[in-house]
């Protein structure tokens, strides 16, 4: 019997064929464009999270407890070689650098610009920052001590170019004030307006002896064998490397806003198949009460021949299990299609600023079935949910009035 | 209840509220109905013949009275024991044919026993044995809009015989046939009725449907206006 009310559903849904077509491209229509506004989103996540961690960040950092909070010089790693050993050994750890950090203020010949000073291990960092890569002109540093690498926008601020003197002033542990010389010798270009206009890299034992803190680090960055290690609040790392008076942090702590901007985004994805779900619901309940209008006599004959109401309901449910099945299979393939060309050929936006976060590349979508399976799951479940009431309806007909208001 | 009694009705009241002002459909009739009648229910139109026969099948219920269908009180029924009911002892022939237009001739014929659980081999013996019968049995694997009105008209019966109802009930079955159509299906319905036993009542005001009836019920505003033989009416 069942398989007959699956067959005879199909048939039924193709008796005004337009308005299932019609009803089919609509629902689909929209599940295609959720499909790809999430592929894009995971896009923009993705370039967000990229741009913060691998550019400069890391996935994760170790502190001294308080230094966060404080940026005191004086609050360095503890047993940083223990630490940096251990990293080392860890398993979970592809690369991490040591950095000392420091608020200073960088004198061109003619302007003066707070920074922060940033103490680099040009050996180590290389793995896990895009320090070098980022060099636009000029070279990176070999590890003289009068090497100075400055942003574009810093750079455009002091009037600076490879090669000119620029004067970096900055507090000592033991509050005096220590001011060094050096050659710009590279010029760098994150698209990070903290990076490219607020930071000055030196080397890091030329920071160490500029500070008084010969052999101390500020922090230490980390490169995970999997980028998605940094998120993962379950790993080991956390716990191990928070010792010593010492914290390990992941990127989504280190940068909120990120964090933040991301939970928005997926907050907004669910707004937003909250609100398509819920015009698909309505479009089929609208669609099938028109459908059970337009065959009150089949359903009064059905229900007067001995069909049971809960037989009528399940036909009009397996009517919209197959909108749904029609509409789920053409929002999916218009959905990848969409992603298939866009990943191509990405999207322009032109430049754009999201948390700190600078967007002047095509984007990407990024299909990740982890994360869109929902969507075509949602609308089967839904659309089809969606014939019960209509079902409930047609199932409690009354056969004589059925057949007499449509004669 | 005797066993020879298919319908036994007593003061049936039907009233309709239209737009609040109420309608006196039927106007308490008793009326019994038994077994192997092969009677039509005539009147002008608006004389409440579909509304009777809704009541005595069950399709409708009662503003007062009570119907026994085969011995069973209707209104101790439930919904669902009604349904079961109707499937199992009641033929309907309607008079837009009725057919669901998605289904074939021989799975329209065959819906009364899907629904009864009957299995298939039995399924499609009796349906091609039905369809025979009504001299349609060719035709079994069109779709009802590749038939003529006529057509239609006897997969309607085949398929309201074909579960070996005790009562076939008929509103108005030859209203959208041609006369000769129409007496070709009464002709074919009182051959099931005298070869089966089948108790058919009808309703109508087609000549050719009066003819051949053995038995008249005459139903004029609401009320049993007599009850003859077609020799008689004439």
């Amino acid at each position: 019997m069942f398989c007959r009310l699956v067959k005879f559903a199909w048939r039924s849904i193709w008796r005004n064929g337009r308005r299932t077509v019609i009803t089919g491209l609509a629902v689909g229509m929209g599940l295609g464009s959720m499909i790809f506004y999430e592929a894009l989103m995971q896009g923009m996540s993705e370039h967000m999270i990229q741009t913060t961690t691998e550019s400069w960040m890391g996935d994760a950092q170790i502190h001294r407890d308080g230094f966060l909070d404080t940026k005191r010089i004086d609050l360095t790693v503890e047993r940083p070689d223990s630490v940096l050993f251990m990293l080392g050994q860890d398993s979970t750890v592809s690369a991490c650098t040591p950095r000392i950090l420091s608020p200073a203020s960088a004198t061109s010949t003619t302007e003066l610009k707070p920074v922060t000073l940033i103490g680099v291990d040009s050996e180590t960092d290389p793995a896990v920052t895009m320090l070098e890569a980022a060099i636009d002109s000029g070279s990176y540093l070999s590890g003289d001590s009068t090497e100075l690498i400055i942003g574009y926008k810093l750079a455009d601020d002091l009037n600076a170019a490879p090669g000119d003197v620029i004067v970096i002033t900055a507090a000592q542990a033991d509050s005096g004030l220590s001011s060094n010389m050096f050659f710009v010798s590279g010029i760098c270009r994150f698209g990070s307006d903290d990076l490219d206009r607020y930071s000055a890299f030196i080397n890091l034992n030329t920071a160490g002896r500029m500070l008084g803190i010969p052999g101390s680090i500020h922090e230490i960055a980390v490169r995970f064998a999997e980028s998605e290690m940094g998120a993962d609040t379950t790993l080991g790392f956390w716990s191990k490397f928070s010792v010593f008076r010492n914290s390990a942090l992941g990127w989504p702590e280190l940068a909120p806003q990120v964090s933040t901007m991301l939970n928005m985004v997926d907050l907004g994805m669910a707004i937003t198949a909250m609100i398509l779900f819920a015009l698909v619901v309505f479009g089929i309940v609208n669609s099938l009460f028109m459908s059970i209008f337009e065959r009150m006599y089949e359903f009064g004959v059905m229900k007067a021949v001995g069909t049971r109401a809960g037989t009528i309901n399940a036909m009009v449910i397996l009517e919209a299990f197959w909108i749904a099945v029609i509409s789920t299979l053409t929002g999916s393939i218009i959905g990848l299609l969409i992603i298939w060309i866009t990943s191509r050929t990405g999207i322009n936006f032109g430049e754009f600023d999201v948390s700190g976060v600078v967007f002047n590349k095509p984007l990407y979508p990024i299909l990740k079935l982890s994360r869109v399976w929902i969507y075509p799951l949602f609308t089967l479940i839904l659309t089809t949910a969606a014939g019960i009431c209509p079902g409930i309806h047609a199932g409690r007909l009354n056969p004589a009035e059925a057949i007499r208001k449509s004669l | 209840m005797v066993d020879t009694n298919v319908i036994v009705a007593e003061g049936i009241v039907k009233t309709y509220d239209d737009s609040g002002v109420p309608v006196h459909a039927v106007r308490g009739i008793d009326y019994t109905l038994t077994k192997g009648e092969f009677t039509a229910i005539i009147g002008p139109s608006g004389s409440g013949k579909t509304t009777f026969l809704n009541v005595l099948a069950g399709l409708d219920t009662p503003t007062e009275g009570k119907v026994w269908l085969s011995g069973k009180l209707i209104s101790e029924m439930s919904g669902r024991e009604l349904s079961d009911f109707r499937r199992d002892h009641i033929g309907f022939v309607f008079q837009a044919y009725n057919l669901f237009p998605v289904l074939t001739v021989e799975e329209n014929v065959e819906y009364i026993m899907l629904l009864q659980g009957i299995p298939p081999a039995e399924r499609h013996k009796r349906v091609m044995n039905s369809l025979e019968k009504v001299g349609i049995a060719e035709y079994a694997t069109r779709l009802p809009l590749q038939l003529s009105g006529g057509q239609q008209q006897r997969v309607a019966v085949a398929r309201a015989v074909v579960s070996r109802p005790s009562l076939v009930i008929a509103d108005e079955p030859t209203a959208n046939l041609d006369s000769k159509t129409s007496g070709a299906l009464l002709d074919m319905m009182r051959k099931l009725n005298e070869e089966t036993g089948m108790t058919f009542l009808f309703s109508t005001h087609d000549e050719i449907v009066i003819q051949r009836a053995k038995k008249i019920v005459v139903l004029r505003d609401g009320k049993l206006d007599g009850n003859t033989s077609p020799e008689k009416f004439e």
